[in-house]
């Protein structure tokens, strides 16, 4: 399936590509365009951060390249396949072996524990995972001892690292992070981020986040700026030149003051 | 596996489909137990007797239990002589009975009714305790539980007065027995002839032989055929008992349906955030909707054993408690057999997994989003199958109540029933499109009250109008059958006693005395004889009453139709309209039925004299039989007479109506209702001793309602009992339900600075809304039906009936379901109140 993308003339492959892509909620008199005519790709091993002002499209954004919602019109591709012809179960599957997805909240099932939420996206592939393969994940996210925990158990911190763990169990293409951070505190938070920028490092995994927080969006390769539905403006780290793991040292990343200034200016001109 | 799990975690949510079914398979194994257990039994006094042969029987009418057609008394001898030589046949013993009661320390005794010829005791076998059997005409063999020693003296009560006896002996078993030729001077004729059999006899070749012997004569019964010899008495009680545990498991077999269905899909429909989440995590629509599937299926396996366990332990206490009621014979037993449990097992899975079904499909289609949403917010809560659905059905029961009014009067409650049924699921179903406007009409005043409490109250409700609708639904099924039953049985009993009061114009009336099933001739004479005008039967809700006589009923056998009701009354007086016979002119009933000229004699010639009989007009027109023509009656001594029709008569109060004397000649044992008396009643001191007291017009009009009252009040009492009460907790199961499913919206209540009470006051606020609004519903499901069998009743009785709710009773259910459901709701939400997380 990634031999398509593969074979297609561009740097590095794109692990997600929208082309034109729009969303329209609603109808004529009160249709709201999340999404305008929208075209962007996603380096395979890149860890891409999206802000915008509130509105502006960026979980509209997440959901269609994440296959969680249908674009009006536009082509999306993950991972070589092209979303727009499968059916609900296609689309499905494709999610569950391809896309991992983590939320601002409510991402674990409550009466399941910390081991059976990671298990879950396994089981429902009818895979019987093994114990190991699963306190294995939870030990990267650093929860080796709370695997039989259940998410009311659990900070919220811990909880979005379950749910990093259980987007990453089934090694997907793309990891999809809409404000995962948003009800975390600094310090949480920082431990979340780091777990991204280390899965990225690591083991080359695409990562794509959405954030209010310049100082969040500072751990990625690149900071795309939308605003009404287009990209607005885009910043790419210093030292990145799309390789796989190819983040640069500290001081080659985005600083988290630049990001700030170029928000603030995007927010002055709406 | 993956469906178990969550079962397991999600335990709260399962609590209420759990509940629901388990109670609802329990109730419907038991009532089907009982149902299935109710049917005839041999009766003791033939135990003994292993081949018999009855009279040929003919089909009734349903409800109708009168005494089938004796043999004519040369048959009789006919048979037991043929009988008789059957080999291996010792003694073929024609079995008669006869009224008896004995008087015990001064009062008719009321469990012993019934006399019969010593040698009948033989069948049961009955046999001596102490003394010899009874011969001559004055001496009778009691039960030996009466404590009557040998040589005392007894009174009994017979039908033509009190007689004085003498203790011969005691028995083993129940009844009076009197020597064979006194007993059969007492009784009409015989319908079974018993046979005894030598020790070691081939019962198979006797019953062969026998039905040889017997021919086209009798029919031969033998092993459990013989249950179809139980007492006509036997057979009603059973038939009411039918009735009631038919309109029971109908009631709540839809009850425990709707509830079963309903809480399943709710218990789905609450999980949405899960479900959503499931999708976006992997799972595909198919594996959704069988995980759904899967959990209906292991809570409902779960909840359904239990139920049988259940339904099977309560159904002999359920039992027990019909006989005492009165709806069971007295003996009757659960016999406990594997095909009800069963069945109820298989239909409450069944109907489990049907509720899931579409929840399921639902749940399927769930977008992974759902997840993401704000809880509540439906945003398409009508679906267009729903609304085309729910219209079907409450259009079908609108039609169906109309249709009741228009009805054949056996099948207005059915039909009435069918009407309410319909309603119920069409505007559970239209829920979601009617509740809005409702929730804004009730909560428009305390909305604009300073408090945040209503404002949340009419917010929550409206955005999430399919919990709302969830959460009203059982509570308008509980109002709707409370308002439903009760209003169906008042205002039908109301209609009854309208037809009863109009004829009482008496200013006295003399009736049986506590357990004593009639009045004897000694009454009759003391009362005055042929006084007055006197009532007769008055089952049809208009009462008859014929001037001049005291009427004597008893049944009669026309060839060729089902045993009829007949009267004998003494000469006819001639009435104001023209000297033909009156018969029940003063009831609503009668004045509006057109009386057709011509039908009646013109002169007073044929008013009833001897050998001559009066003909309700529908026994004429099925017969074709006209005044003049001269008919075959077989009467209950098995003799038949000819007589000349005298007249037709269009309101008749029974089919046949022939002189007094002749219905005394051919049956002994017939007993007058009541009499009465255009003047004072004798004293209490002539009239006790003979079994019967006086009243006046007020207490007679009370008292004449009692046992039927009791009977009503009591079949009332068991279906609002069941089917109420189970539809009562589900109210509760469904309120806790929802309110559990909120505990994270009160929490973030709780930290935007709500104090617990509010919180709490907010939740008990949604449940009164719930219960007001269920209400209100209940009762516009419910009235429609009433107003079908109120005009239905109307039209039977011809008199305008009221429409009676009992409104003390519906407001108790209300206020029940309203306390259910509030501490349902706060219960549930008691610790996230408190907690400020
Ligand atoms: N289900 C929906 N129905 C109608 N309109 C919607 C829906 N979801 C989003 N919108 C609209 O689409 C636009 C983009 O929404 P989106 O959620 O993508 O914004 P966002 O950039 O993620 O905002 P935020 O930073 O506040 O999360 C908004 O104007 C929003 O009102
Ligand atoms: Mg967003």
């Amino acid at each position: 399936m990634t031999t398509d993308a593969a074979k297609t003339p561009e740097p590095a492959a794109e692990v997600v590509l929208l082309r034109s892509v729009s969303k329209v909620y609603g109808a004529a008199p009160h249709a709201v365009t999340a999404l305008d005519d929208m075209t962007i790709g996603f380096r395979a091993g890149t860890f891409t951060a999206v802000m915008g002002p509130s509105g502006s499209g960026k979980s509209t954004l997440l959901h269609c390249a994440a296959g969680l919602d249908r674009p009006t019109r536009g082509q999306v591709i993950v991972d070589g396949t092209d979303l727009g012809p499968l059916d609900e179960t296609g689309l499905t599957l494709l999610r569950r072996g391809r896309v991992g997805f983590v939320f601002q909240s409510f991402n674990l099932v409550p009466a399941l524990t910390a081991e059976q939420n990671v298990a879950l996206p396994l089981r429902l592939a009818g895979v019987r995972p093994p114990g190991a393969e699963i306190r294995a994940a939870l030990a990267e996210v650093g929860l080796s001892g709370r695997a039989g925990h259940r998410p009311d158990e659990l900070s919220g911190g811990e909880r979005q690292r379950v749910a990093v763990a259980r987007a990453l169990v089934t090694r997907p293409a793309v990891l999809f992070a809409d404000e995962p951070t948003g009800a975390l505190d600094t310090r949480t938070s920082r431990e979340v981020l780091a777990l991204l920028r280390d899965v990225v490092d690591r083991q080359g995994q695409t990562v794509v986040m959405v954030t209010h927080d310049p100082v969040a969006a500072a751990h990625a390769d690149r900071v795309v700026l939308m605003a009404d539905g287009r990209i607005a403006d885009e910043m790419t780290a210093p030292g990145d030149r799309g390789d796989v793991g190819g983040a640069g040292p500290a001081g080659l990343r985005l600083r988290a003051e630049a990001i700030a200034v170029r928000m603030a200016a995007l927010e002055g001109s709406c | 596996m993956l469906s178990l799990d969550m079962v397991r975690g999600g335990r709260a949510g399962f609590a209420g489909a759990f509940v629901a079914l388990f109670l609802g398979v329990a109730l419907v194994s038991m009532t089907a137990l009982v149902f299935t257990s109710a049917g005839p039994r041999v009766p003791a006094r033939y135990a003994g007797t292993a081949v018999l042969v009855r009279a040929p029987a003919a089909v009734q009418a349903d409800g109708s239990f009168l005494a089938d057609r004796p043999w004519p008394p040369e048959t009789v001898r006919l048979l037991t002589d043929r009988l008789k030589a059957v080999p291996g046949v010792v003694a073929a013993v024609p079995d008669r009975s006869f009224y008896a009661q004995p008087v015990i320390g001064g009062r008719p005794d009321p469990g012993r009714v019934e006399g019969r010829p010593w040698s009948s005791a033989a069948l049961a076998p009955h046999r001596l305790v102490s003394g010899s059997p009874p011969s001559g005409d004055r001496e009778v063999v009691v039960e030996h539980a009466l404590g009557l020693a040998p040589g005392s003296a007894v009174t009994l009560l017979t039908a033509a007065g009190p007689v004085p006896y003498a203790v011969s002996g005691t028995a083993d078993g129940p009844g009076l027995y009197l020597g064979d030729a006194a007993a059969a001077r007492l009784s009409g004729g015989v319908r079974v002839i018993g046979l005894r059999t030598a020790p070691g006899a081939d019962l198979a070749a006797v019953e062969a032989a026998a039905r040889t012997a017997a021919g086209s004569l009798g029919e031969v019964l033998s092993g459990d055929a013989r249950a179809a010899l139980e007492t006509k008495a036997d057979a009603r009680t059973r038939w009411i008992g039918t009735q009631v545990l038919t309109a029971m498991a109908s009631l709540s077999g839809f009850a425990v349906v709707f509830v079963v269905a309903s809480t399943f899909a709710f218990g789905v429909m609450r999980r949405r955030r899960d479900l959503g989440l499931l999708r976006a995590v992997g799972a595909t629509p198919r594996q959704v909707r069988r995980m759904v599937r899967g959990e209906a299926l292991a809570v409902g396996v779960a909840a359904a054993l239990a139920g049988v366990a259940a339904g099977i332990a309560l159904a002999p206490v359920f039992g027990d408690l019909l006989v005492a009621a009165g709806f069971e014979p007295p003996g009757f037993s659960v016999r406990i057999t594997a095909w009800p449990p069963a069945a109820a097992f298989g239909g409450g899975l069944v109907v489990a997994l049907l509720g899931t079904w579409s929840a399921a499909r639902r749940a399927a289609r769930t977008s992974p989003l759902e997840a993401l949403r704000e809880a509540g917010a439906d945003r398409r809560p009508m679906t267009r199958a729903r609304l085309l659905l729910g219209s079907a059905f409450t259009a079908a029961g609108i039609a169906v109540a109309v249709a009741v009014a228009g009805t054949r009067p056996e099948e207005i409650v059915t039909l009435a029933l069918l009407a309410a049924m319909a309603l119920t699921v069409g505007i559970a179903l239209l829920a979601p499109a009617v509740l809005p406007p409702v929730v804004r009409a009730l909560l428009w005043p305390p909305s604009r009250a300073r408090g945040a409490t209503w404002t949340l109250v009419r917010e929550g409700s409206l955005a999430a109008i399919r919990r709302t609708a969830s959460t009203t639904a059982p509570v308008l099924l509980t109002v709707g059958f409370a308002v439903l039953v009760t209003g169906m049985v008042q205002t039908t009993a109301g209609a009854f006693a309208l037809g009863r009061t109009a004829v009482v114009r008496a200013e006295a009336v003399v009736v049986p005395a506590d357990g004593v099933p009639g009045l004897s001739d000694a009454v009759v004479a003391a009362a005055g004889g042929t006084a007055g005008r006197v009532t007769g039967d008055t089952a049809d809700g208009g009462a008859g009453s014929t001037a001049g006589g005291v009427p004597l009923p008893t049944t009669v056998h026309p060839d060729g139709m089902p045993p009829q009701a007949a009267l004998g009354a003494a000469a006819w007086e001639t009435g104001g309209s023209g000297g033909a016979p009156r018969a029940g002119t003063d009831s609503p009933g009668e004045a509006g039925r057109a009386r057709k000229a011509g039908d009646l004699p013109q002169g007073r010639e044929g008013s009833g004299g001897p050998g001559t009989v009066v003909v309700a007009r529908w026994v004429a027109a099925e017969r074709g039989w006209r005044a003049g023509d001269t008919i075959r009656l077989t009467f209950e001594d098995g003799r038949a007479e000819p007589l000349r029709v005298a007249a037709v008569a269009g309101d008749a109060p029974a089919a046949f109506l022939l002189p007094r004397d002749v219905v005394r000649a051919h049956d002994p044992s017939a007993l007058t209702p009541e009499i009465l008396l255009p003047g004072p009643a004798p004293g209490a001191d002539r009239l006790g001793p003979l079994g019967a007291r006086a009243l006046g017009p007020a207490a007679y009009a009370a008292s004449s309602r009692d046992e039927d009252d009791r009977l009503v009040w009591l079949f009332t009492l068991v279906l609002v009992g069941t089917a109420v009460g189970y539809t009562g907790v589900a109210v509760a199961n469904t309120l806790f339900m929802a309110a559990s499913g909120r505990v994270r919206e009160f929490r973030v209540l709780r930290a935007s600075g709500a104090t617990p009470r509010q919180v709490l006051g907010v939740v008990a606020a949604e449940s009164a809304l719930v219960t007001v609004m269920g209400s209100l519903l209940g009762a516009a499901v419910a009235l429609p039906a009433l107003l079908g069998i109120r005009s239905g009743l109307s039209r039977r009785v011809g008199a305008s009936v009221p429409l009676i709710v009992p409104w003390p009773a519906v407001l108790g259910v209300v206020g029940a379901c309203l306390v259910l459901a509030v501490a349902a709701g706060v219960l549930s939400v008691l610790g996230a109140a408190r907690r400020a997380r």
